[in-house]
């Protein structure tokens, strides 16, 4: 035994001095820092060494810190001697009190001579793979000799992207799967382009082949369905919702926004444009009202109303929230760990978060109830009138003042809103962001801007007449500027009063009087006050109606939707860092900038929304077309080029296929113009994607991932899918588009939300059967069988829907009215009289897109038998199932049943 | 050929015990989960551990086919199942728990300035009054324990209780205060414990949700169904409410018309033609959607079941002082016990109505609170008595709290005096209580300062408490992290010490 075990080591000690040996003799290769070394130190060192623990004064995240002085005065590095490197020292080191890593096992003697010949080699400092997008990608050549048969290779190599899978596919020798069937890849194009199954008469003209390939593509993604399907996965990211979530979660509108979406998609709006208009539309020259609604992204944020609430405090949480929302969503990287300490493993420093939260802070939303700013809809007779008033301004006045005219009609900023008073007496501040004046109230609105303009707007509620209020400056003793009266207002009320004009920029100080009220009684709620030069032309025999014109168009009933508006200069907020991410603990003032390690910022992009949307979208940023390019590959085929689609960076999973996304990056940059419907194309173009997805244990046991693509993509529908679907092979299904969202039928007592009288109203005719999309989405309270089938709630950012299997979705797909009343209308359209099999094979046919095979068809039809023998015994039970129908059958029952039973299988529930 | 498709799939499922092949996530844990591991740990199955060991191959299997399936936590756990009792609103604790003979003599006095300054409150402005305690207190049981006349039955429970009187949270408003209670974040997207219990050691009944939420009070909680959402973790470990009125789990009732047969004939059909499409395909989710169907036959008929209070017995029935066919607070907790009874691995309840005010009567801290606890008091007494006579004490833990606790000052909303008695939210310093297995029966731990505004002896954070909560559930909260966006999440964040001054 003891012997043995000697044998044994001395047999490993041979051995491991071959290796020495051979690693010392064999040509000295070239460390890698990104593939070599990277992944030693983010396993083993970084936890201790990084960006949020720098112990003994030690990083290894940047190159500066790594081979900078240490707390021992001395670089731990010594480019090009590892020897005298304390770094190489302290990991050879047998004591395991100074051994590092610390308390933990030795390195391996592989890995510390990886780090040794680094060292020596002048330990380059590599940019990670993320960090760099290169210029240019060859397409692999395939050498028809190696490898396959060429039989396959034909039927399989469809476009350039099958050239870099092959290459992958031939390293693991794996050989593709033959194409799918017609049938099935028609299906699986129109769930994929369009979310819907297709119509019996496209798939028709597939199959006998009046329509190519390419044809049926391109019909699909021409489909007005291809962008409310992409935009509900959009929506996930731009966590969009009908309501404003925490505590009250009232109702938003903000539909318009999705419409916007669905547009965007539908035209093929370039991805660059798409996203510039969504992160700073407000900001680019004369903006459409599009371009304005665009904005809306960032207004998703969520809004609390709850009472006792700081609305500065979720103002911030809103504004942190757009910058890590904004990172997840073009960049691919959790950027939020940097509000608190630097990245733990990317490049990234806590500074830059700031940097970046600066671009955003400086918005005119202020977590007030309101939502202000709304951008109004007026009605074309109301929107007659605005033109009017704005075209005298433009004739009569100056551009300057038309301009500012006209960002008032639209959405009513600037406005100093009841956070910007203090000091009050005898006046209070409400929970509703108003200021309470009662009898000789009194307060001061800090640091105003009256702009020199002649007339001050209040916006107000009043329950009594006779209130007299005056605007002072500076204070109590300072020169009136203002004196008027206020009465019993209806509702919010928007009026007009002469002030005097003053150029400056002061405390304004504002006073009640009305006696005719008792003590702390409330005379008066101002929401907000604003200043601007009186309508000029004042003299001339219009001046008075356009003025009416204007006031009357402030206090219209109209529809709106939030979006974003930059703070004039006069209103701009300083950014500081927040130490440990508190936001009372503010400290060093900061200035709008990028990361470092990413792409450069270009001098002619104004340091704005608008100037971070152009970094984003430049050629030069590495991760904006990866990230998309990932994402739709990860719509399509279940999983990302880079598995960990939330993630691409130092710690994320290494592409699958590294080449083939950067060269889809650089294509959908360079040739494709940013087209998303061109990038969706060339991937379902690809012999990769045209697979069949059969596959056997074995497959499965080899690529359980289908992470080497020798088979085609097999994934279970999503949420709106599953019911869209249902509702489609039924005949239930609304084609109609946009508008509020609808509230299709759903279990009573679902919404019972605090302080909050909203409910939910069952819509009424073709709104209970629309697409998914336009499904009502209350945050605290979603739609359940949606949610049931891993959609979110959307109150943050989701980027991937973590697909589940589990009891309560067969409980849905079972037993849901919705799809009760799916299979009753499927039933009822593919009956034929008097033939069972026939009946069973078009219901099975409509559904499932494929003809029956027998031993589906022998369980249908026994299924079929046994339900037909209990419903023609129970007469109840076929008028109770059967609810719908004004002459309710046993037979029409049974295929009721099986109907369903064709709605829960496995194929109707996934994309194959 | 059916049995010929069966053998298949049980060569199938033997296969698969000693090869993985799993979603994404639970790879991604498996090996990444607990830094440092061995690449080969793929093959050593998935656990949400990441401890690789013979017998979590087999869990890896069954939680491959079934999410639910039971997997042992890091240590032996002190106990199976959780009852976590949240009053929604926030209880004041001196109306309660903590007994402030001091401050009943300040009362009517101006709050002194160095507590207010530097200090955010919801809706106290200007300087408050404090407010001596509108409850009378005695000392109860061998511990001593004080607690007040709101609470007439609970004395008899005293010493099975260890009280926290210096729990302190830095969140003052309701959603984000419950946020924080229930997943260790005050933002959203974080998971609740239950998802976290449940993701990590499955659940014993497979016939039932994992997680049951049953809510009482007329509304759900303030921050709405994320206090007991998955957050990142996979969608199947959030909680299912649990309803009284209506089907008690959504969709569970068969649609008119079908009976119990015909839904089993139904199943029948679906998975014998899902068979045939794993054969095709060999695709596991197959082999689960096969599963969950019979799963969900069964849960149609233990969900009803369970929630069937009328089978109990009379005794028991008015040991709770339970009102069949309303939806209460006494009928909750029955329900509780009867789930963790059939196996139900955390039971999450949820009273909303106690944010006393002082602004309309049912939220004042006299009628209104004393109302609230009459509501509450025979129901935790006999959950706690009933699990005892039953031997599950033992092996459940019952938690009891709110989001956070009331102030000393009698509220001034407005800066005016009001209409009712009323405390503000307050978040220096409230009371919390545990029972049953591994817990300390009849401690007290910490202490608040006379008035009881800030907590001066042992003070314990929210992180602290759930701790706690994990490590009697067998888990290091230290350890029991998930992957998400690159970073190692937990439910403690950060932070976190087991209380262990109420262990047993």
């Amino acid at each position: 035994m003891k012997k043995n075990s000697y044998k044994g080591l001395a047999s490993l000690t041979v051995i491991l001095g071959i290796v020495l040996l051979w690693n010392v003799l064999k040509p000295e290769e070239e460390v890698d820092f990104s593939a070599d070394i990277k992944p030693i130190i983010n396993k083993h060192c970084i936890a201790c060494h990084g960006g949020v623990k720098k112990n003994g004064g030690f990083s290894l995240l940047f190159e500066e810190e790594a081979l900078g002085d240490t707390e021992s005065g001395k670089p731990a590095i010594i480019p090009g001697n590892a020897s005298g490197s304390e770094l190489i020292r302290l990991l050879k080191v047998d004591d395991p009190e100074l051994r590092m890593p610390y308390k933990k096992n030795k390195l391996s003697s592989g890995e510390i001579n990886l780090l040794t010949k680094w060292i020596d080699q002048g330990a380059k400092w590599g940019r990670h793979w993320a960090y760099t997008l290169p210029d240019k990608v060859e397409v692999p050549t395939i050498n028809a000799e190696a490898g396959f048969s060429l039989e396959p290779a034909s039927d399989f190599l469809k476009n350039n992207i099958d050239h870099f899978v092959w290459a992958r596919l031939e390293d693991k020798a794996l050989e593709p799967n033959p194409p799918a069937e017609k049938n099935l890849i028609a299906r699986r194009l129109a769930l994929d382009i369009a979310g819907l199954p297709p119509t019996t008469d496209f798939l028709d003209r597939f199959e006998n082949g009046q329509l190519g390939y390419e044809a049926y593509v391109d019909s699909l993604l021409a489909q007005k369905t291809y962008g409310e399907k992409w935009a509900s996965w959009w929506l996930d990211l731009a966590r969009y919702a009908d309501s404003k979530g925490y505590e009250k979660d009232m109702g938003r509108s903000i539909w318009k926004y999705r419409d916007w979406v669905i547009d965007a998609f539908n035209k093929d709006l370039s991805y660059d444009q798409f996203t510039i208009e969504q992160l700073a539309g407000d900001l680019l020259p004369q903006p459409d009202t599009d371009q304005l609604i665009a904005t809306a992204f960032h207004r998703n944020t969520m809004n609390n109303d709850e009472g006792g609430t700081d609305d500065e405090e979720y103002r911030v949480a809103t504004v942190i929230d757009r910058v890590n929302t904004t990172f997840e969503v073009w960049q691919s990287t959790a950027i939020g760990c940097v509000q608190c300490h630097g990245h733990p493993y990317d490049p990234f420093k806590q500074e830059e978060y700031y940097n970046l939260m600066a671009f955003f802070n400086n918005s005119r939303d202020e977590d007030t109830p309101s939502e202000s700013p709304l951008l109004k809809f007026y009605t074309p007779e109301q929107q007659e009138k605005v033109n009017q008033v704005v075209t005298w301004v433009t004739k009569n006045g100056n551009k300057e003042l038309a301009s500012r005219y006209n960002d008032f009609l639209q959405f009513t900023e600037p406005v100093y809103k009841s956070h910007f008073f203090k000091n009050f007496v005898n006046s209070v501040y409400d929970d509703h962001a108003a200021v309470n004046f009662w009898d000789n109230g009194n307060c001061i609105i800090e640091n105003a801007y009256t702009n020199e303009a002649d007339f001050v707007y209040l916006n107000y509620r009043s329950h009594y007449d006779g209130t007299k209020v005056t605007i002072r400056e500076k204070n109590a003793d300072g020169p009136i500027l203002a004196e008027f009266t206020i009465n019993k207002s209806k509702g919010n009320t928007t009026s007009q009063f002469p002030i005097k004009k003053k150029d400056a920029q002061t405390d304004l100080y504002i006073e009640t009087q009305n006696n005719s009220v008792k003590k702390e009684v409330t005379v008066l709620s101002v929401y907000w006050v604003a200043f601007l030069n009186g309508i000029p032309g004042q003299g001339r025999p219009e001046w008075n109606s356009i003025n009416s014109m204007f006031v009357e168009a402030l206090n219209a009933k109209v529809e709106t939707t939030p979006i974003m508006a930059e703070n004039p200069n006069y209103m701009r907020r300083t950014t500081q860092v927040f130490d440990r991410g508190s936001w009372l603990a503010k400290t060093d003032t900061v200035y709008p900038d990028t990361p470092k390690s990413l792409n450069a910022w270009n001098p002619n992009w104004s340091k704005d929304r608008l100037g971070l949307a152009k970094w984003i979208v430049d050629k030069k940023n590495p991760l904006t077309a990866r990230t998309l390019v990932n994402r739709v590959w990860h719509q399509i085929f279940g999983r990302g080029l880079v598995s960990t689609i939330e993630d691409i960076g130092s710690q994320s999973d290494a592409p699958s296929h590294p080449a083939l996304l950067d060269w889809l990056s650089l294509r959908l940059m360079n040739e494709h113009n940013w087209s998303v419907k061109a990038l969706i194309k060339e991937i379902v173009m690809s012999g990769t994607y045209r697979q069949s997805s059969e596959s056997s244990p074995n497959m499965y046991q080899i690529d359980p991932e289908n992470e080497f693509y020798a088979r085609g993509p097999r994934i279970r529908l999503s949420a709106e899918q599953i019911r869209d679907q249902a509702l489609a092979v039924s005949g239930l299904l609304s084609n109609k588009m946009y508008g509020p969202g609808v509230m299709p039928p759903q279990p009573e007592g679902v919404w019972q939300t605090v302080y909050n009288g909203s409910k939910w109203v069952e819509s009424k005719g073709e709104d209970r059967y629309r697409r998914g999309v336009y499904t009502y989405l209350k945050r605290t309270s979603p739609y359940p069988s949606f949610l049931t089938f891993d959609a979110g709630s959307r109150e943050v950012c989701m980027i991937r829907r973590t697909v589940t299997n589990t009891p309560l979705q067969a409980l849905v797909t079972l037993n849901d009215p919705v799809y009760l009343e799916a299979s009753y209308q499927l039933a009822k359209n593919t009956a034929v009289s008097n033939d069972i099999d026939q009946s069973i094979s078009q219901a099975y046919t409509r559904a499932i897109h494929a003809s029956i095979e027998a031993p589906t068809l022998k369980a249908l039809k026994e299924l079929y038998e046994i339900s037909l023998d209990e419903f023609s015994e129970n007469p109840e039970a076929t008028k109770l199932l059967l609810h719908l129908e004004n002459e309710p059958s046993p037979e029409l029952s049974a295929l009721t049943i099986v109907a369903n039973a064709i709605m829960n299988l496995d194929e109707f529930l996934t994309k194959a | 050929m059916k049995k010929d498709i069966l053998e298949r799939l049980i060569q199938e499922k033997l296969n698969r015990e000693v090869q993985a092949k799993t979603r994404r996530h639970f790879i991604k844990n498996c090996t990444q989960g607990i830094g440092g591991l061995a690449l080969s740990s793929i093959f050593m199955g998935c656990d949400p551990l990441g401890k690789p060991s013979p017998k979590k191959q087999i869990a890896f299997s069954e939680r491959d086919l079934n999410p639910l399936a039971t997997l042992a936590p890091h240590y032996n756990p002190k106990v199976k199942s959780v009852i976590y009792l949240h009053m929604a609103g926030a209880p004041s604790q001196l109306e309660m728990f903590d007994f402030k003979p001091k401050l009943h003599k300040l009362h009517g006095q101006d709050c002194p300035q160095s507590l207010l300054e530097g200090k955010k409150f919801a809706f106290i402005k200007g300087t408050p009054k404090l407010m001596g305690p509108q409850a009378e207190f005695v000392q109860e049981g061998e511990s001593g324990n004080w607690v007040s006349n709101f609470l007439p039955h609970f004395k008899k429970v005293v010493d099975e209780v260890a009280f926290l009187k210096a729990v302190h949270t830095d969140q003052f408003n309701h959603g984000p205060a419950q946020l924080f209670m229930h997943t260790g974040s005050a933002r959203l997207g974080r998971p609740s414990i239950g998802a976290w219990a449940t993701y990590g050691l499955g659940s014993v009944n497979q016939n039932l949700p994992g997680f049951v939420v049953l809510t009482s009070g007329g509304h759900a909680p303030d921050a709405g169904k994320s206090v007991w959402g998955s957050g990142f973790l996979p969608s199947v470990y959030q909680g299912v409410q649990c309803r009284s009125k209506g089907d008690p789990v959504l969709y569970i009732k068969d649609p008119k018309g079908v009976s119990r047969d015909l839904k089993k004939s139904t199943i029948d059909a679906i998975n014998t033609i899902n068979k045939e499409e794993y054969v095709k395909y060999a695709d596991p989710e197959i082999l689960a959607r096969i599963n969950q169907y019979e799963m969900a036959y069964r849960m149609q008929i233990a969900v009803p079941e369970v929630m069937d209070i009328n089978s109990e017995p009379e005794h028991i029935k008015q040991m709770y002082g339970v009102e069949p066919g309303k939806e209460s607070f006494a009928n909750n907790c029955l329900l509780a016990r009867k789930l963790v009874e059939d196996g139900v691995r955390f039971v999450q309840l949820f009273d909303w109505g106690w944010d006393t005010h002082g602004n309309i009567r049912e939220g004042s801290i006299d009628l209104g609170l004393r109302n609230k606890c009459g509501e509450i008091d025979r129901p935790i007494t006999a959950l706690i008595l009933d699990l005892k006579q039953r031997g599950l004490l033992d092996e459940t833990l019952i938690v009891w709290g709110g989001e956070f606790g009331r102030t000393p000052m009698q509220e001034n909303r407005g800066n005016k005096k009001m209409q009712y008695k009323g405390r503000d939210h307050h978040g220096d310093a409230f009371t919390m209580w545990m029972a049953g297995g591994g817990v300390k029966g009849g401690a007290s731990h910490g202490k608040t300062d006379d008035i009881g505004f800030s907590g001066i002896e042992g003070q314990v954070s929210v992180h602290d408490v759930h701790a706690t909560i994990m490590h009697l559930l067998g888990f290091n909260h230290e350890q029991f992290t998930f992957e998400f966006q690159g970073r190692h999440f937990r439910l403690t964040d950060v932070e976190g010490e087991i209380i262990k001054e109420i262990l047993a």
